[in-house]
């Protein structure tokens, strides 16, 4: 019995000596994440973590400086645009390639826009909403049609995957695509730095540096992603070294032991990733915007920052993240925090009483924003209710259901959370209270008058008129709040002290060809 | 050789309605369940009657019966259908996600036996003294003890405290998995390929998770064992046998144990299901990519299809085990004519 | 008559349904003075249970803070003379959770096991006594779902109904129904042969007046047994449920919640969040398994010679 114990501990320890010894890292990158894949189709994905792959895996006709809302040119090397502004011509780089030998043209543009719009994927708006039609002038000119003059336009084409180039030899045109073994020859192909080698949902996909790209040669050759169920065992993978970077989705209370931490190097970005209350506004009992006041008083921001996120985040007092451009915080003027005595009378001339309070629902999805969400709700009650007048329930469900219960009105209020498609005011706010748009998002807000100030700064390139519609939109915004604000997100990407050149910028493109091992 | 194919032929017909009542409940379970998946699937944005199109594609606008005969007639013909959320075959998700759970449930079952059986021959054979009753309670407390609670004690102490073991996952961040994966049994899969340090960081993985569902599940089995050792003990052969002059230890681990353990391996089959239970939980907590962690994202996701199939493949698990376990029954022991 | 070895006197004293009671009380008093260790156990199983019963009940002399109240304390303090079992991540009460909580689970545990004990035992006495096609049909599905993990359901169940205590409590007592089921079903194929009940019948007694005079009485003890081992299961399950995110609403306390919560702060070094919600799932499911126990070895002791 002895005997096969000590053997049984020789054979242990052998295996453990040689599972340390390992493998080099040796131009590998190990990057940690708990985000989801979901459709490896840019006609169909619509979630931060599909996109920075195919950010990596294929590029637009223009792109961005990493680090910077600069826009340069891409897979274009410039552009015209007609006095109207309505129409913008590309000229491409000659001679590229995709990863698998075919020719990228003018056809190829066509065909990869033609198709996100045909698909009617949830992105496919994106295209939709600002293209009419795209035209082929001849193999290496390709000239976009809008459906008005859009100033921003640049900025729609330069960072979202709807417009990069698919290759007609490989993806299907009328199939939505989820995993790459669907594909002809069951790879990817684009025309990015990286391009996929190996892809198991959930466990692993490895991305290698593309020859046939046209820039520079990443420093890293390989990178590897692993999928973790759950943030803290990322965090601990990243301590003990088994994975070099970490982007997004750990806890507050990680990040804040990590940011003590000498191996470890934490690069801290300001995000336009806003959360915010929404409102129904048609039909529940906020259509009564003194109660959307009420409830928008009683938030204290600080507090939430603090109590749920370790204060990690910035509180925001417009829907307008700051470090955009005509940003403004009218939310503060006009309601403050923890603002009981203006809930109270605002609630009062509502016809509410201690005897008679509010009762409402406050909703909440469970993962799809991380899972301190519950927290946020929790906190949240508890701030409104330091009123009597209010009574709240918290109630949840998960991101299916949640999307078709705002969809059908169900749900009074509830949280939700923005990741910008293009750079510009307009998106964090059309998106939410012009007509069409707001009753996508569940809020129902109509207002002809807000409506026609939209159109008119989605189509002037004056930017004293659009500071101008912008100032008067978010002081508005505090007087019929279909949202409010709560904070501004923080995101933070943490590496290992030998890796550097981390650099994502406002249009929150994370690039893999700007990182590099630091020099010794 | 024929009455052995007849008895399994004569079980899986048996299997069979089973199969069916779990499908059509499950079925019936998750088409009343609130969120539809096409919304969920095409967003906000998609217009009313491109919605209603898919839907009539995935043939959800249909009542509820014929959606029912439809699923059953696709079973019979052996196909799991599509996932309603990725463009790829039922099957693929299971069949990439059940070695996984194999894997994990298989370790814990030889641990749980491993424990198990020796305590429950010792407290039988040193009945009603301290040991006894030591194992005992060790029986009872451990099956009270929620699985992953325990989990998340061993992964507190080894994986945080004494970093000796990881905590998450099948296979440390650096070992690509591409380089071995052929079963997806990855303990076989580095054999294979003698890749020696693979195997290493792949056992150590496993061996958190493992003893996690062996232990707080051993305590069935010390109490099983135990209990068929007393019956056992107290039979005229082993009486026999101890008045014949065979020493103490080959009555008790030699003639007793081979008897004690058939009643043993009948138990096996129903203890198999609790095993998967227990794995799933075990999945959540390890991180552990199986078909547990499968179901509860598919769940979350709502895509019936893959739901259905996974419940499929642990009514087929359970089945298949419990039919092995019978033949192997039927093979121990002599008395039972096929 | 079969001389069984392993009869008992409960056995022999089945001919008069009311001799039930007198029976168990006949069994407690032997076990008492003969100090049998079951004895033992059996008190043990009734002192938890009856605390943390007492403590459901009297939520206000264990602690004196509210659950919910997120200014009690510090986030993540340490257990301290304030804080005797620390605060979690919004700085609420542990020990006060802890208290409150136990009502959570306890009720929806208990409810689960009566819905389940509700349907199952009617259904097992019928198909038992009835035993034509209605039995073939029953037990097939019943041993369908009793073979198959009862986790595995309890997800789907809760997944489709959605959050709350009603739809949990539902989705825990699917899983039980076929234990009940079986068991009296059991019980019922061997009472019907009996004796006195084939005398009933030739009486011309109503298959009804059968069933409640004669079986149920008999079916009782073993019945109570189970009942108070499913407790204990069904509070296994429904920790694990709130676990995995399909329990109840925030807002209410919840062991298995706190606990998944608390996975979080682990490796910042805060341990009181997850030990206590685990230790509690551990001792109140002790609790009626020790009182399961203990009620089974008195009422039906296997081997005499003990």
């Amino acid at each position: 019995m002895k005997r096969v114990l000590v053997s049984l501990l020789v054979i242990a320890s052998v295996l453990a000596i040689s599972s340390c010894s390992g493998k080099g890292s040796g131009g590998t990158l190990v990057y940690g994440t708990t985000d989801k894949v979901t459709q490896m189709d840019p006609a169909s994905a619509y979630d931060q973590h599909t996109w920075e792959l195919f950010n990596n895996i294929d590029e637009s006709l223009l792109t961005y400086t990493p680090g910077t809302s600069e826009i340069v040119p891409g897979l274009a090397e410039s552009y015209t645009v007609n006095d109207k502004g309505d129409e913008y011509t590309f000229k491409l780089r000659k001679g590229l390639k995709f990863t698998d030998g075919t020719a990228f043209t003018a056809d190829t543009v066509k065909w990869t826009v033609d198709r996100a719009a045909a698909l009617k994927g949830d992105p496919s708006w994106l295209v939709t909403q600002f293209v009419k039609e795209v035209q082929v002038v001849d193999p290496l000119t390709v000239k976009f049609v809008l459906t008005g003059p859009t100033a921003f336009f640049p900025s729609v084409i330069a960072g979202n995957p709807p417009y990069y180039p698919l290759s007609p030899s490989v993806y299907p045109v009328d199939k939505i695509v989820s995993n790459p073994s669907e594909l002809k020859g069951g790879q990817l192909v684009g025309l990015g730095p990286y391009k996929v080698t190996s892809f198991k949902r959930d466990e692993e996909v490895v991305l290698e540096a593309n020859p046939n790209y046209y820039g520079a040669k990443p420093k890293y050759k390989k990178i590897v992603i692993r999928y973790f169920a759950d943030a803290t065992t990322m965090r601990l993978a990243l301590e003990k070294g088994d994975i070099d970077l970490v982007y997004k989705s750990l806890n507050p209370s990680d990040i804040k032991d990590l940011a003590s931490n000498p191996k470890i190097t934490t690069n801290t970005l300001p995000g336009p990733f806003i959360r915010f209350l929404c409102f129904e506004n048609s039909q529940s009992v906020f259509k009564n915007k003194k109660l959307r006041q009420a409830v928008t008083a009683l938030l204290d921001r600080p507090e939430i920052n603090q109590k749920v996120y370790l204060g990690q985040n910035a509180p925001l007092y417009s829907m307008v993240p700051q470090g955009m451009i005509y940003a403004s915080e009218d939310f503060k003027t006009a309601y403050g925090d923890a603002n009981v005595a203006k809930a109270e009378e605002l609630l009062k001339s509502a016809g509410y009483s201690a005897k008679k309070p509010l009762d409402f629902d406050l909703w909440y999805t469970p993962t799809h924003y991380g899972d301190t969400e519950v927290n946020l709700a929790e906190v949240m009650k508890a701030e409104f209710e330091k009123t009597p007048l209010i009574k709240v329930t918290i109630k949840s469900a998960e991101w299916a259901t949640y999307k078709q219960q705002f969809n059908h009105k169900q749900m009074g209020a509830y949280l939700l959370g923005w990741y910008p498609d293009y750079v510009d005011p307009d998106d964090y706010t059309a998106a939410f209270a012009q007509t069409d748009a707001s009753a996508g998002e569940g809020i129902f807000f109509s207002n002809k008058e807000w409506d026609a100030a939209f159109v008119k700064e989605e189509q002037s390139a004056d930017p004293k008129v659009r500071a101008e519609i912008f100032a008067k939109i978010q002081k508005d915004w505090t007087d019929e709040v279909p949202c409010a604000p709560i904070f501004q997100g923080t995101l933070h990407v943490l590496t290992k002290t030998s890796v550097t050149g981390v650099k994502i910028g406002a249009p929150l493109i994370f690039r893999y060809d700007t990182l590099e091992p630091a020099k010794q | 050789m024929r009455r052995i194919l007849r008895y399994v032929a004569g079980r899986l017909v048996l299997t069979i309605p089973m199969i069916f009542v779990l499908l059509s409940l499950v079925f019936l379970v998750l088409r009343v369940m609130p969120g539809d998946p096409v919304s969920a699937m095409l967003g906000e944005h998609a217009p009313a009657a491109y919605l209603q199109e898919k839907k009539h594609a995935l043939g959800l606008d249909k009542p509820i019966a014929a959606q029912y005969v439809d699923y059953i007639g696709q079973i019979l013909r052996g196909d799991l259908g599509k996932s309603m959320i990725f463009e790829e075959p039922v099957a693929q998700p299971i069949f990439e996600k059940l070695p996984a759970t194999l894997e994990l449930t298989l370790f814990g079952l030889a641990l749980c036996l491993a424990i198990g059986i020796p305590l429950g021959v010792r407290a039988a054979r040193h009945r009603r003294t301290g040991h006894d009753f030591g194992i005992r309670l060790y029986a009872n407390v451990v099956y009270c003890i929620p699985v992953f609670w325990m989990g998340l004690m061993l992964q507190m102490v080894f994986g945080v405290f004494l970093g000796v073991f990881p905590i998450a996952g099948r296979t440390g961040s650096r070992i690509i998995v591409s380089d071995f994966d052929t079963t997806g049994l990855y303990v076989i899969d580095t054999i294979i390929h003698g890749d020696i340090a693979s195997l290493g960081d792949v056992l150590f993985h496993l061996a958190l998770p493992a003893v996690t569902l062996g232990v707080t599940l051993s305590g069935i089995f010390v109490r099983l064992t135990r209990a068929n050792m007393l019956d056992v003990l107290k039979s005229d052969f082993v009486l026999a046998s101890r008045a014949r002059g065979v020493p103490e230890g080959k009555v008790v681990y030699g003639h007793a144990l081979k008897n004690a353990l058939i009643p043993i391996v009948t138990m096996l089959g129903l203890q198999f299901s609790a095993l998967l239970a227990g794995a799933i939980l075990t999945e959540t907590t390890f991180s552990w990519p199986g078909m547990g962690r499968l179901l509860l994202e598919r769940i979350y996701l709502r895509d019936y299809p893959v739901v259905q199939g996974v419940i499929i493949v642990y009514a087929l698990l359970v089945t298949v085990v419990s039919l092995v376990v019978d033949l192997l029954y039927a093979v121990i022991d002599p008395r039972v004519k096929l | 008559m079969n001389e069984n070895k392993n009869e008992t006197r409960a056995d022999r004293a089945r001919f008069s349904p009311a001799s039930g009671l007198a029976k168990a009380l006949g069994a407690f008093s032997e076990a008492a003075r003969k100090y049998r260790v079951e004895w033992w156990i059996l008190v043990a199983g009734i002192v938890v249970v009856g605390l943390i019963v007492f403590m459901t009940i009297f939520p206000g002399l264990f602690t004196s803070f509210n659950p919910n109240d997120q200014s009690a304390g510090p986030q993540l303090g340490a257990p301290s003379f304030a804080h005797l079992l620390g605060t979690d991540n919004l700085g609420r009460d542990v020990g006060a959770r802890m208290v409150y909580g136990a009502r959570t689970i306890l009720g929806v545990a208990i409810a689960a096991s009566l819905l389940s004990a509700l349907i199952g035992i009617p259904l097992g006495l019928v198909s038992g006594f009835a035993g034509n096609w209605l039995d073939k049909v029953l037990s097939l599905i019943m041993d369908s779902v009793y073979s198959f993990p009862g986790l595995i359901l309890a997800i789907a169940f809760a997944a489709m109904l959605g959050p709350g205590v009603i739809n949990i409590t539902l989705a825990v007592s699917v899983v039980y129904i076929p234990t009940y089921f079986r068991l009296v079903r059991g019980q019922t194929l061997q009472i019907k042969e009996e004796l006195y009940v084939e005398a009933a019948r030739a009486i011309g007694a109503r298959k009804s007046v059968i069933l409640a005079k004669y079986v149920f009485p008999n079916v009782i003890a073993t019945v109570v047994v189970v009942f108070s081992l499913n407790i204990a299961d069904a509070i296994m399950t429904e920790a694990a449920l709130s676990y995995i995110g399909l329990g109840l609403p925030a807002g209410i306390p919840d062991w298995g919640m706190d606990l998944s919560m608390g996975k979080k702060f682990l490796p910042s070094g805060v341990w009181w969040m997850i030990t206590y919600p685990g230790l509690m799932i551990m001792f109140l499911a002790l609790g009626f398994t020790m009182l399961g126990e203990g009620l089974s070895e008195i009422l039906n002791p296997r081997l005499q010679e003990y």
